[in-house]
């Protein structure tokens, strides 16, 4: 070996030498300090592991009801309800979103209401949507954050409730104005807004009455507060109203498993409505019904949980007919609905994410398929 | 002098350095796993409420007992998961049964009272633990779309003798009883 070849394997030796000096220590560092991490990341206790004793509230909610757990109850099956005749009879005569129109509603589909022409708003996916009656999508705009419940008012805005406030678009999704809705300290949890002449009523299921505002924000009063208990009762916390055009505010009182009336005032006018699992005119389970529309005569929609179903009732109660659970997911917690000036019957199935339209149509004959 | 580099010296020096890193990984994950306490506890995800905590606990009443978060409970006049809605209504129209075969999910009328109309009242609903056997009937009652799914499964560390081979967690169906590790959570010592 000469010189050369001598200086050549002594540089490149010092050269790996320098390489081990240099990158030895951080590399096994670094993968110590990863295994490390890997493995207190694999030991973390469960959230729910540290519980509090009994009678006192748990801070962690869990997940019974998440997306993925969902489960039905046995007893979620409709009351024997087709036996019998009603005075009206509803069929099914179009679907948009789920099966049908797949890529509609991807995410959540959380309010749904009529406007002029009967275009169909639908706030799903965090933005508003809009059909026309033939439910081809016409337009959209992304809705505000946290954005829960939506209504179009006879001048054609369209007032979407989110936590604490109500933000208010024109016709082509341009936010025109809002405004903060609830106490200081307790904000409203905005579950419905209704239009009613220079009336914005909101329902707030934090405080469990219905605000009444003025179309700039302004506080105009409330309405439920004169019950007997000062509330409405929502073990659910929700409350959907709707409002006649002679100004008749419509509420639902889940606890009580009533739907109850109001002036716009706050008197109250009547109710209807009991608990009752048999009969098909009483409400189910623990709070029902969870969503409200009315006719363009006059007549009450619910819509029920539990035992998924949509209801009919004329204004004193009596039941006019039953869109069965047979049409809705029995995992939904609310139905969402709307009317149109047609008296067709929108609700909005959450849990399948998709629109169901519902057109009044004769009775089957008896043998028939309904 | 610098000793002649080959291919052989790298490739032990590299087993070296993987052999060292893989005792700190496994160091680190003893040393962690040696500071906690290692407990069952019931995954509320994975819990199907099918009724073998009851059964298949070592002790006589099980440790598995219904917890109830009130944080999301509706406080319901007609709670599901309290009475039976089903059973045959009073003249109230109010069901007469309950849920619990041990009469264990208990309520109280809280704020204000109104004896004249139950409708108006709102009740708490607690979980009397010398009762309840873990069997998840409640729990199972109160998931949504009925209930608001207040309830769940869980084992109380009070009462769980801590077996080193958890016999609800060899019996589940649904792998829902699962390992977890609690800095200062003690087994309970008592008998059988």
């Amino acid at each position: 070996m000469d010189s050369n070849e001598k200086n050549t394997d002594t540089t490149r030796a010092k050269a790996r030498a320098r390489f081990w000096r240099v990158w030895f220590g951080p590399v096994a560092a670094v993968g110590a300090l990863a295994a490390l991490v890997t493995g207190a990341l694999r030991t973390r206790p469960a959230p729910r592991a540290a519980t509090p004793p009994q009678g006192q509230p748990s801070s962690t909610p869990g997940p019974p009801g998440a997306p993925g757990t969902r489960r039905v109850l046995p007893l979620a099956e409709a009351p024997a309800a087709s036996a019998r005749q009603f005075k009206r009879h509803y069929s099914q005569t179009a679907v948009l979103g789920g099966s049908a129109s797949p890529g509609e509603f991807r995410r959540s589909l959380l309010g749904i209401s009529t406007g002029a022409a009967d275009h169909i708003y639908v706030l799903g996916d965090d933005e508003v949507r809009v059909f026309d009656p033939l439910l081809r999508r016409v337009r959209g705009w992304r809705a505000p954050d946290h954005a829960a419940c939506l209504a179009v008012g006879p001048d054609g805005r369209v007032y979407v409730g989110a936590p604490g406030r109500v933000d208010i678009f024109d016709g082509a999704g341009t936010r025109v104005s809002g405004f903060p809705t609830g106490e200081k300290d307790t904000p409203a949890d905005v579950t419905a807004v209704r239009v009613i002449g220079a009336d914005v009523l909101v329902a707030d299921a934090n405080a469990r009455v219905i605000r009444r505002h003025g179309p700039d924000g302004t506080p105009r009063g409330l309405i439920g507060n004169l019950s007997k208990t000062g509330s409405f009762i929502l073990p659910n916390r929700s409350l959907d109203i709707a409002v006649d055009t002679k100004g008749v505010v419509y509420a639902t009182d889940t606890g009580r498993h009533q739907v109850t009336t109001w002036a716009l005032d706050g008197t109250p006018l009547g109710k209807f409505g009991k608990f009752g699992m048999s009969a098909p005119e009483d409400f189910v389970g623990c709070c029902n019904p969870v969503n409200l529309a009315l006719t363009p005569d006059g007549m009450v929609v619910t819509g029920e949980k539990m035992v998924a179903r949509v209801k009919v009732f004329d204004p004193n109660g009596t039941l006019l007919a039953v869109i069965g659970p047979e049409h809705f997911d029995p995992s939904c917690i609310h139905i969402y609905l709307a009317v149109d000036s047609t008296g067709r019957i929108l609700a909005a199935d959450p849990a399948r994410r998709e629109v169901k339209v519902f057109s009044l149509s004769q009775p089957p004959r008896q043998g028939e398929r309904a | 002098m610098i000793e002649k580099s080959t291919r052989r010296r790298f490739i032990e020096g590299s087993c070296r350095l993987l052999g060292l890193v893989t005792l700190g990984g496994t160091a680190g994950l003893l040393t962690e796993r040696a500071s906690a306490n290692a407990v069952y506890q019931v995954d509320p995800g994975k819990c199907k409420t099918c009724d073998l905590c009851r059964t298949s606990c070592v002790l006589s009443l099980s440790a598995v007992k219904a917890v109830n978060d009130f944080e999301k409970c509706g406080y319901c006049m007609l709670c599901p998961a309290f009475m039976d809605v089903m059973s045959k209504p009073d003249e109230k129209g109010v069901p007469t049964g309950k849920v619990c075969p041990q009469d264990a999910l208990k309520r109280k009328v809280v704020g204000k009272v109104d004896a004249d109309d139950p409708n108006n009242n709102y009740y708490e609903y607690v979980v009397d633990e010398a009762r309840c056997d873990g069997c998840g009937k409640c729990v199972k009652a109160c998931l949504p779309p009925a209930g608001n799914g207040s309830l769940r499964l869980e084992i109380r560390y009070s009462r769980c003798v801590e077996c080193n081979e958890c016999a609800i967690r060899i019996a589940c169906p649904d792998s829902a009883i699962v390992r977890v590790f609690v800095p200062g959570i003690a087994p309970a010592k008592h008998d059988l």
